[in-house]
């Protein structure tokens, strides 16, 4: 039966409608996947060499013993944003004679293919094989593989279960993400150790392996409870996500800024109640991590702000890149209805000019905490920022306007492709490049904060010139709107 | 004279949808658009609303072209399909916003809105949905009320009878019979009952073309059927 189960959901993949335009797509996503599984299994058995730097007051060991929680904290709260319930695919069957347990079984299986279920795998089996299997044995290696496996269907379930209970709110994460970071900042600052908790929880596994016992029992048990949840509560509509009750709402925020603020408000909305938007727009918060990659001491010392000017300028703008790119297609479904109201097309371009300057001012607040490393690192940040908020946002927009392809947001997908063309892929380079262009002509006479200068005071020229862009822009999105308006239709 | 379409046409391909050379409308007619699938009606109706781009000709609203200024747009009001509706706010939400854009203030909105409670069967206000989340006939009322409250001089309607329940077909067609003389009524419909009913003047097309184009009295429903049925 689960045989039969699972080459019904292989057929309907590769029979799906819209899989015949998206092979491409599914190619890029399967090169993206691999990409970061390759990034996860390089991290696993580099761990060996980075631990050590990034901690180097305690050995490796104690180290990977930290991190196991905190990884498993965060990937609950990645999933709870993106993994997906398995659940439409089985109202066909609900009506036959299949028994209820079989179905279940079957969502429970269903469930575990997903990619957060392989990370931990490449993230830390390595080490576990190099470092902890020649320092404590056999039975200690396998208690850590065999807690790792248990944390990563704990998560799994509990996550299942969590979306099914309750209501998987945006605040949820947001809160969850805000606990976490506060732990880190605890951390920091050493008033409580999440990681010396962490430790001590491995460290006894590595004395009494019979310990790891527990994580799989208290896997089983939420395993068991998702199970029971679920046979109990097989109709359709109970099994999907709850739906809260809709409240309406108003930013009183957006409100001085007249016409343009409330159709920025409307958009605003727009974002959180989509899950793909929503997501595109997050996507820019998770890049802020960018910088440790890219931010090293010799290289901050030495003044080449090159490369890091490629992390400043995507984390300061990645949400206005990632969301602007598929600009008024968003709005697609309701397009006409827009065109055809009382609104003022500067307004609707203002609007997003202001959307996009709150996203970038945000972004670059929160990309502000990298002035721990350095304080040189704020004016790169800001003079990425001038540079997003004047030229970019331009681009984008100006850009926009010969995007026609409609997209569906109401469809949930997590990775939705639809919308997506070659245009989209190529747009995001001549953004990252030039400022990185203009730098670079100037460090050739070593001067590089002159180069930074020249990109900051670009910026600025763009923003002081924003008038004359927003009229720009208007007349080209008159001249489109038709067109993008029949694009938009099909 | 509120209304003027000249030598309106539009092409695509090959394909003629839609070929007016002159229609001419004085203020507070109620006009009802009959014809099969294809004869263009929703085309036209959106080159009414400088939705597309006409091939060649223009509308003349109030004298001018409504593809080159957007004076129009502040009597005219409209509800063509499910694309007019921003689905992913309340009904409230929308109703207030596009109040908004009409300069009524969010009270101006809750006062409209509570005539409209029987026309809502309760269904709608306070229900704690998404536009989205409603059935088409639900989602139907939201737009003709929103477009309603507009106070609109023009009222462009297409198929607003579809997917509305019995009752509330009714309901509209008072509403719409209300509003005759006050306000120019353009509507589309397949069911010829309700648009002899509601409208004065009928404008038959097919295949994009004006084929008749009369007003109604005791005959016209019988004069349809025929001709539909030949």
């Amino acid at each position: 039966m689960l045989n039969t189960f699972l080459s019904h959901q292989r057929k309907s993949f590769w029979r799906s409608r819209n899989r015949g335009g998206s092979i491409a797509a599914q190619v890029v996503l399967g090169l993206f996947m691999l990409y970061f599984l390759l990034v996860a299994l390089g991290i696993g058995f580099g761990m060996k060499i980075f631990l050590p730097k990034f901690f180097p007051h305690q050995d490796a060991i104690t180290s990977f013993n930290g991190i196991i929680l905190y990884y498993f904290a965060f990937d609950l709260l990645m999933r709870l944003q993106l993994q997906e319930l398995p659940t439409l695919s089985i109202i066909p069957y609900l009506h036959l004679k299949i028994s209820k347990s079989k179905i279940v079984s079957f969502l429970n299986i269903k469930a575990l293919f997903s990619v957060f279920n392989l990370w931990p795998f490449l993230l830390f089996l390595p080490f576990c094989f190099v470092s902890v299997l020649p320092q404590n044995g056999f039975l200690v290696v396998s208690a850590y593989i065999l807690s790792i496996i248990s944390l990563m269907l704990l998560n799994n379930y509990l996550i299942l279960f969590l979306k099914r209970k309750s209501i998987s709110n945006i605040l949820f994460t947001i809160g969850g993400l805000a606990i976490v970071s506060a732990f880190v900042a605890l951390e920091y600052f050493k008033v409580i150790s999440i990681m010396a908790g962490s430790d001590w929880a491995f460290k006894a596994i590595t004395k009494q392996p019979l310990f790891a016992m527990i994580f799989p029992i208290i896997a089983f048990l939420i395993f068991k409870i998702n199970a029971a949840f679920l046979r109990k509560n097989l109709y359709v509509e109970e099994l999907s996500a709850k739906q809260e009750k809709k409240v309406s709402t108003d930013y009183a925020f957006f409100n001085r800024f007249g016409k343009a603020g409330e159709l920025a408000a409307l958009e605003l909305k727009l974002i959180i109640r989509h899950k793909r938007p929503r997501n595109t727009v997050l996507m820019g918060t998770i890049i802020l991590v960018y910088g440790f990659l890219f931010y090293k001491p010799e290289v901050i010392q030495s003044n080449s702000f090159g490369m890091m000017l490629f992390a400043a300028v995507f984390m300061t703008g990645m949400s206005i890149i990632s969301y602007g790119q598929f600009m008024f297609a968003w709005q697609s479904s309701h397009f006409d209805g827009l065109l055809s109201n009382k609104i003022d097309f500067k307004d609707f371009i203002k609007a997003k000019f202001l959307l996009f300057t709150i996203a970038s001012t945000i972004l670059t607040i929160l990309a502000s905490f990298y002035c721990f490393i350095s304080a040189k690192l704020l004016i790169l940040h800001l003079v990425a920022y001038l540079y997003n908020i004047g030229f970019t946002t331009v681009m984008v927009l100006i850009l926009a306007t010969y995007n026609y392809k409609r997209i569906d947001i109401s469809r949930s997908a997590s990775f939705n492709w639809q919308g997506m063309g070659a245009t989209q892929w190529i747009s995001i380079f001549p953004f990252i490049l030039l400022p990185i262009l203009i730098y670079w002509a100037f460090n050739i006479f070593h001067q590089p904060f002159v180069g930074l200068l020249a990109i900051g005071l670009f910026g600025l020229i763009m923003l002081v010139t924003r008038g004359f862009w927003v009229n720009f822009i208007v007349k080209r999105f008159e001249k489109q709107r038709y067109k993008i308006a029949e694009g938009f239709r099909e | 004279m509120i209304l003027e379409v000249k030598n309106l046409k539009k092409v695509y391909g090959d394909k003629t949808v839609v070929n007016i050379e002159h229609i001419q409308i004085t203020a507070g007619e109620t006009i009802g658009l009959v014809g099969n699938n294809g004869a263009g009606k929703t085309t036209f109706f959106r080159m009414l609303l400088d939705l597309i781009r006409p091939t060649e000709g223009e509308v003349l609203s109030k004298g001018e072209n409504v593809a080159h200024q957007e004076n129009w747009k502040n009597y005219t009001a409209s509800f063509l399909d499910e694309g007019f509706l921003i689905d992913y706010l309340t009904p409230e939400e929308y109703f207030t916003f596009i109040g908004s854009l009409n300069q009524l203030s969010t009270a101006d909105v809750g006062a409209y809105l509570t005539q409209y409670g029987e026309f809502f069967n309760n269904e709608i206000l306070n229900s704690g949905k998404y536009i989205r989340d409603f059935s088409k006939g639900n989602q139907v009322k939201v737009g003709i009320a929103a477009a309603l409250m507009q106070k609109p001089e023009i009222l462009i309607l297409d198929e607003p009878f579809a997917n509305l329940d019995p009752t509330t077909q009714i309901r509209l067609k008072n509403l719409l019979k209300a509003q005759a003389g006050s306000m120019t009524t353009f509507i589309s419909s397949h069911d010829l009952n309700h648009v002899t009913d509601v409208c004065n003047r009928i404008i038959l097309v097919e295949k994009g073309q004006v084929i008749k184009d009369f007003k109604t009295d005791e005959n016209t429903l019988k004069e349809l059927e025929s001709y539909f049925s030949a």
